[in-house]
């Protein structure tokens, strides 16, 4: 029951194996490079990364000074199921249409309350974000579906505002904005954050200092302002329940850097608080009590919700949107 | 760590140099290819390493035993418990939490206030292939097919990491004989290593996930936005994706083995060409039928014992065939299906004949309702799926890469057979610097298709 390919194939000699391998890797190093050297800055912290990084670094180095690398690209660009969406090291929402610029002493200040919209019909809602909000736009879809409303899910699994090499959320929303034209957005995001960002004036900022969150505040509320779109549409903005682990501390940061973002939009953008939902006093839980038992939320990676945990979320979600629509 | 991904890019060729600069000295190969074996397997949680390695050393210890045992009774207590620890492992981690939250939810409806405790347990990647590999060993040495292997064989077999994570379910007899000597460096498959290589990636990354992103997975997360066109193409889109997916990577895996000089056996054979369920399940995911026939189906009773027992072996393996992929009344039902299927098909052969293309449309569509059961993610969701293929509405899903890729992937397994092996002769012959250029022109045009969120894990990681 052998494979037939492995009798099929001309023998041939072990060096011929690693040099087709070895060709084919030099072949990619030379016309892609700088996705390496990419990729392997936007890894997780860790082994994997430094070594990826370390071949990225001189591969990324060789492509640049050839010109094969935006050959291909240019070449390639009719597959892509993306348009042009990564944005290099900065982030192309940042401080466009007088964005209020935030700054450190506003972390100090207790988040004032909201303040009501006039009640509409909800029609178009987009719920997009990172992974985290993949098994939660499903839920609002199938439960919106038979009030007419329009649902358009848009997860980027991997991504996150402080990943801007793969995808720039600042070009991003605005493109989402313009195209689905919602009159709600739904945002949960913040599952892959916690890396280096460029500030607008090209600082470095690392986390999970004060600047960072400064930073990441700052391309927040860049975003809900594309999102608001002038008070057309309402945002929602989910906090990030406490994950499993050391990366609970990003998550605290994302969190209170959201709070910060939506200040000056007190009619346009609700922070929805699944942290507090999740993970009271947060600390992280695999199980909460629903429906009078005790039932698993969280998928075990300890990040995500499962489906429970997302029909929970969409509990939140509705409550909020409910608030502002008819 | 999987294999469309930078990390492989340079894990494979690194391991593919020295594998074959350490093969001629086997005690160092062989320590060499467990390590990176383990790198590999560590790459996505280094703390289930040690599970990998406990069940190494547990079926190890069973082998020996039962190789050193005498008394038949004897030997069976060794291999019973061993399979226990294989199985039990496997429930622990694959299901527990389906069980307690079932249980729990019996325990309340019953006014029974104890219920079990409940936690997320993440399940080790690949867990279910390599328990399954560790059976057919001790198994084997049971059958006296094969001689228990060393310790360090043992673990090259279970561990290897072409096969480690998502099969094939390569048998203890197929394998330990290659581990007897080293392998001949003048007689690789380079050719066959690359052109599967190729291959493998252009179906998990152009096609497979190209057609969950456009029109699988949003039709099967909200079936209740869309109408019978758009839910009838999901429905053959994902009959397309599991095969592009779960083929693609066992491509890879054989590919990738062969050029480390080591054949694996064949995972997949043209499966939606089948005019029968019994020739379908010939074709799909060839390693695990053979398991369950020769693990499961066989020991059961097989066929032996009348009708009544042949249908009810049947169903009990496609029952726990169904099970194996995971926790879930899905699964269960998916295989509780394809056996009423085969009990079916058993029960009328020789009584009703169709044409070939009757047989072969009804097979088909069968297999493709049936998939709808193991991709929903609920029964609730399979039914509003079902209900929907009548709901007249438009085709909003019907794109030219959708449709083009769907009837491509079918279309190709229907094909004479003969033209496949002779594409693939014609690149299998060119010359390695050729062989290299052109697998390196199938990954630039392969990773164009590779939206920002990078290449979604393949389907069989989760079981």
């Amino acid at each position: 029951m052998d494979h037939p390919a492995a009798h099929s194939s001309p023998p041939r000699r072990a060096r011929d194996a690693v040099l087709a391998v070895a060709l084919a890797g030099a072949l990619l190093i030379v016309v892609g490079g700088g996705s390496i050297r990419g990729q392997g800055e936007e890894m997780r912290p860790g082994l994997q990364r430094d070594v990826v990084v370390a071949i990225g670094e001189p591969a990324g180095w060789v492509a640049d000074r050839l010109p094969f690398d935006d050959a291909v690209h240019e070449a390639t660009a009719f597959l892509s199921p993306d348009e042009d969406l990564g944005g290099g090291r900065g982030f192309a929402g940042r401080g466009e249409g007088g964005v209020p610029p935030v700054r450190a002493a506003d972390f100090g200040r207790a988040p004032a309350p909201s303040l009501p919209r006039p009640p509409r019909r909800l029609r178009t809602l987009l719920a997009t974000g990172d992974s985290l909000v993949a098994p939660l736009d499903a839920e609002l879809a199938r439960r919106l579906a038979g009030d007419g409303v329009r649902t358009v899910r848009d997860a980027h699994v991997g991504t996150g505002l402080s990943k801007s090499e793969l995808l720039d959320w600042g070009k991003l929303s605005r493109r989402q904005a313009a195209s689905v034209d919602p009159d709600a957005v739904v945002v949960f995001i913040g599952a892959n954050d916690g890396f280096d960002m460029t500030t607008a004036s090209g600082r470095t900022v690392v986390c999970c200092g004060t600047a960072w969150a400064v930073e990441y505040a700052q391309r927040a509320r860049a975003m809900m302002d594309v999102y608001r779109r002038r008070g057309a549409g309402a945002v929602y903005w989910l906090t990030v329940p406490m994950p499993r682990g050391r990366r609970a501390e990003v998550a605290r940061v994302v969190n209170r850097a959201l709070r910060v973002a939506a200040a000056p939009y007190r009619r346009d953008v609700r922070i929805v608080d699944l942290a507090a939902r999740f993970t009271p006093g947060e600390r992280y839980r695999d199980a909460l009590r629903v429906g009078g038992r005790r039932r698993v939320v969280r998928e075990p990676d300890g990040i995500h919700l499962n489906a429970l945990g997302a029909e929970l979320a969409a509990d939140a979600v509705l409550a909020a949107l409910r608030r502002d629509f008819r | 760590m999987v294999f469309p991904s930078i990390e492989f890019a340079i894990f494979f060729p690194v391991v593919l140099a020295l594998s074959w600069a350490l093969m001629p000295r086997q005690h160092a190969w062989k320590a060499f290819i467990v390590v990176a074996s383990y790198a590999f397997y560590a790459a996505a949680d280094w703390r289930f390493c040690f599970l990998l390695g406990g069940i190494t050393l547990v079926n190890q210890a069973g082998a020996v035993l039962v190789h050193r045992t005498a008394g038949e009774r004897a030997r069976r207590r060794i291999v019973a418990a061993t399979v226990a620890i294989d199985l039990g492992t496997l429930g622990v981690f694959k299901y527990y939490g389906f069980f307690v939250e079932e249980v729990n939810g019996l325990l309340e409806r019953a006014s029974l206030g104890l219920p079990l405790p409940v936690a997320a347990i993440a399940l080790p990647v690949g867990v279910s292939f390599f328990t399954f590999q560790s059976i057919t060993y001790v198994v084997d040495v049971h059958r006296r097919l094969v001689p228990p292997a060393s310790l360090i064989d043992a673990a090259v077999y279970i561990s290897f990491f072409p096969h480690l994570v998502a099969g094939p379910i390569v048998r203890a007899s197929e394998f330990l004989p290659q581990l007897a000597r080293p392998r001949d460096p003048a007689r690789v498959a380079v050719g066959a290593g690359v052109a599967l290589v190729a291959v493998g990636l252009v179906k998990k990354v152009a096609v497979a996930d190209t057609l969950a992103r456009e029109v699988v997975d949003p039709v099967f997360a909200v079936p209740e936005s869309y109408a019978a066109p758009d839910v009838a193409l999901a429905a053959y889109g994902y009959a397309a994706q599991i095969y592009c997916d779960f083929s693609g990577y066992t491509d890879m895996a054989i590919g990738l083995a062969l050029l480390l000089g080591f054949v694996f056996p064949q995972n997949f054979n043209r499966p939606y060409r089948a005019r029968s369920f019994r020739e379908f399940w010939r074709r799909w995911h060839m390693t695990l039928s053979r398991f369950l026939r020769d693990y499961l189906y066989i020991p059961l009773g097989g066929n032996r014992g009348g009708p009544g027992r042949t249908a009810r072996n049947l169903m009990l393996t496609m029952l726990l065939g169904g099970l194996w992929h995971g926790a879930a009344w899905g699964f269960l039902l998916w295989g509780g299906v394809h056996g009423a299927y085969l009990v079916g098909e058993r029960a009328l052969r020789g009584r009703a004949s169709l044409p070939a293309w009757a047989s072969w449309a009804l097979v088909f569509h069968g297999v493709v309702a049936a998939w709808v059961l193991f991709r929903a993610p609920d029964l609730e969701i399979a039914g509003t799926f079902f209900s929907r293929l009548v709901e007249p509405g438009a085709a909003t899903l019907w794109t030219v890469p959708a449709v083009g890729l769907i009837l491509a992937t079918l279309g190709a397994q229907l094909l004479p057979e003969r033209l496949g092996p002779e594409l693939r002769a014609r690149f299998e012959g060119l010359h390695p610097a050729a062989l290299g250029a052109g697998l390196a022109v199938v990954v630039v045009l392969v990773s164009a298709t590779v939206p920002s969120q990078g290449v979604p894990p393949f389907i069989y990681f989760r079981f």
